[in-house]
């Protein structure tokens, strides 16, 4: 008696092209959505950041140079320093996520997440905290 | 003041993909505005045309300015009495209001009994200490000083609610202490936010969000497989990431949130945030935050203060009582604490 017989091995083929492609599938659908930042001064947008590229970077934008942002090499972003009475833009702290903004109302400045490619049904439409 | 370009519409609309729902293909589109409120106002929507979404927008920018300016306690407009001309008024006469007003008063009325007066609109005076303190404490941080608890509790002695007269069959408003002011922060977002979203919905709109400054009204479904609205919370006491985000499914219902995170002044190195605690007249230390999700906005806004100014076992027991109200308490530690059938609105 064989040990294998042949459709014993064309189940466990099917099995693992199966499994393998679901993975493919799965890692697909459910990769991290890559994300980029727009900055809006007085709702023109001034200026957008990749938020990939694991540099770090503190800048500001040429309409408002008292409003300073901060990229970290983990792709988040946050206002770093701002001469806004209030700070709130700065107590909002680090985004990174479709879907998350913050903004100086003061400076007439809004920081947004977008994703960078089309929306989809699973991002998130708002986040609050 | 408003500087005139700034006062102008200011709406980013941004197309971000179509989707097919049946014969008829609406597609999503975006809007952000900075004036109003004093904060920012995000509208998420789907529509037919760039056209549609526009008038939708259009449509919540202009009603909410008319909310906002007449729940303004800092600013006059011409020819609006407004809730600070009710307060520059008091105890001198009754001022005639729009209904808006009076409906929003009367309702703030209903939340003080619920609440036990957990959230308490004439709680202006002790408020506006506070206020007076943290703006200049922001400010000149080296000098950032406490209110003294003498002038707080001298403050407290005018915060009588029944000491708003409304006079519905003449439309008026007084208040019957010379000393005491409205202070409507704590409803009158989430209160406008109710009424701008079934505004909208009344103009047709059938699958969108709009949030005033995080007080979140989600209308209908999304269109793209008829699924509901991801509204995302995030936990404040972790700095980002997706492992801190609770996401929620949310359709036809709103969701308000109160923290200590986003207001606040230090005072060696203490943070003193602005959520007042009726009782104890101090920054309310039960919890960083607390969200609310029910069908109005305006008694979610009420609550989330409310609750948040309560001890955890009371919050529970109420919110718990109350057909269609939920809610979610994170912790200092940064743990979280449901009540009854939140966990059904987490999204798996």
């Amino acid at each position: 008696m064989k040990f294998f017989r042949k459709s014993d091995i064309i189940i466990i083929a099917v099995l693992l092209v199966g499994s393998v492609l679901g993975w493919f599938i799965y890692q697909a659908v459910f990769k991290k959505q890559a994300a980029k930042a727009e900055i809006y001064y007085y709702s023109e947008l001034a200026k957008t950041i990749e938020l990939d590229t694991g540099a770090e970077k503190i800048f500001s934008i040429s309409q408002d140079p008292h409003v300073i942002f901060h990229l970290y090499p983990d792709g988040s972003i946050r206002f770093e320093e701002s001469d806004c009475p209030d700070k709130i833009c700065i107590n909002a702290g680090k985004l990174q996520m479709a879907g998350q903004n913050a903004a100086c109302l003061p400076n007439g400045i809004v920081l947004k997440i977008v994703p960078k490619g089309k929306a989809r049904e699973e991002d998130l439409d708002i986040i609050v905290r | 003041m408003v500087r005139k370009w700034f006062a102008c519409l200011v709406i980013i609309v941004m197309m971000m993909n179509t989707a097919a729902c049946g014969v008829q293909k609406k597609a999503r589109y975006e809007a952000e505005f900075l004036i109003l409120f004093n904060t920012i106002t995000r509208i998420v929507a789907y529509a037919n045309s760039k056209e549609e979404f526009s008038e939708y927008s259009q449509l919540i920018y202009d009603e909410l300015k008319v909310y906002h300016e007449l729940y303004d306690i800092y600013n006059d407009y011409e020819g609006i009495n407004n809730i600070k001309t009710i307060n520059d008024h008091a105890g001198i006469k009754p001022i005639q209001v729009d209904q808006k007003i009076i409906d929003m008063l009367l309702f703030s009325k209903e939340q003080y009994i619920l609440t036990k007066g957990r959230v308490n609109i004439a709680f202006g005076a002790v408020l506006k200490i506070w206020h007076k303190y943290r703006t200049e404490g922001v400010e000149d941080f080296e000098n950032a000083k406490l209110p003294p608890m003498e002038r707080l509790l001298e403050a407290n002695q005018h915060t009588d609610i029944d000491k708003i007269i409304i006079n519905e069959a003449e439309s008026t408003v007084f208040l019957s202490d010379p000393d005491m002011s409205l202070d409507v922060g704590a409803i009158a977002k989430g209160y406008a936010a109710q009424r701008v979203a079934e505004k909208v919905r009344e103009a047709g709109l059938r699958s969108g969000v709009i949030s005033v400054g995080g007080n979140v009204c989600t209308i209908g479904r999304k269109p793209d497989g008829n699924k509901p609205w991801n509204v995302g919370v995030q936990n404040p006491n972790k700095e980002e990431g997706s492992a801190n985000l609770m996401t929620l499914n949310l359709t036809d219902l709103s969701l308000v949130t109160s923290g200590n995170y986003e207001r606040y002044y230090t005072v060696n190195g203490e943070r003193y945030h602005h959520i007042i605690d009726t009782a104890t007249l101090m920054p309310s230390e039960y919890f960083t935050s607390v969200t609310i999700i029910c069908q109005d906005s305006g008694l979610a806004d009420a609550l989330s203060t409310a609750v948040f100014n309560m001890p955890f076992e009371e919050g529970e027991a109420l919110i718990n009582s109350m057909e269609g109200a939920e809610a979610v308490w994170i912790m200092h530690d940064g743990s979280f604490k449901y009540s009854k059938d939140f966990k059904a609105l987490i999204k798996t």
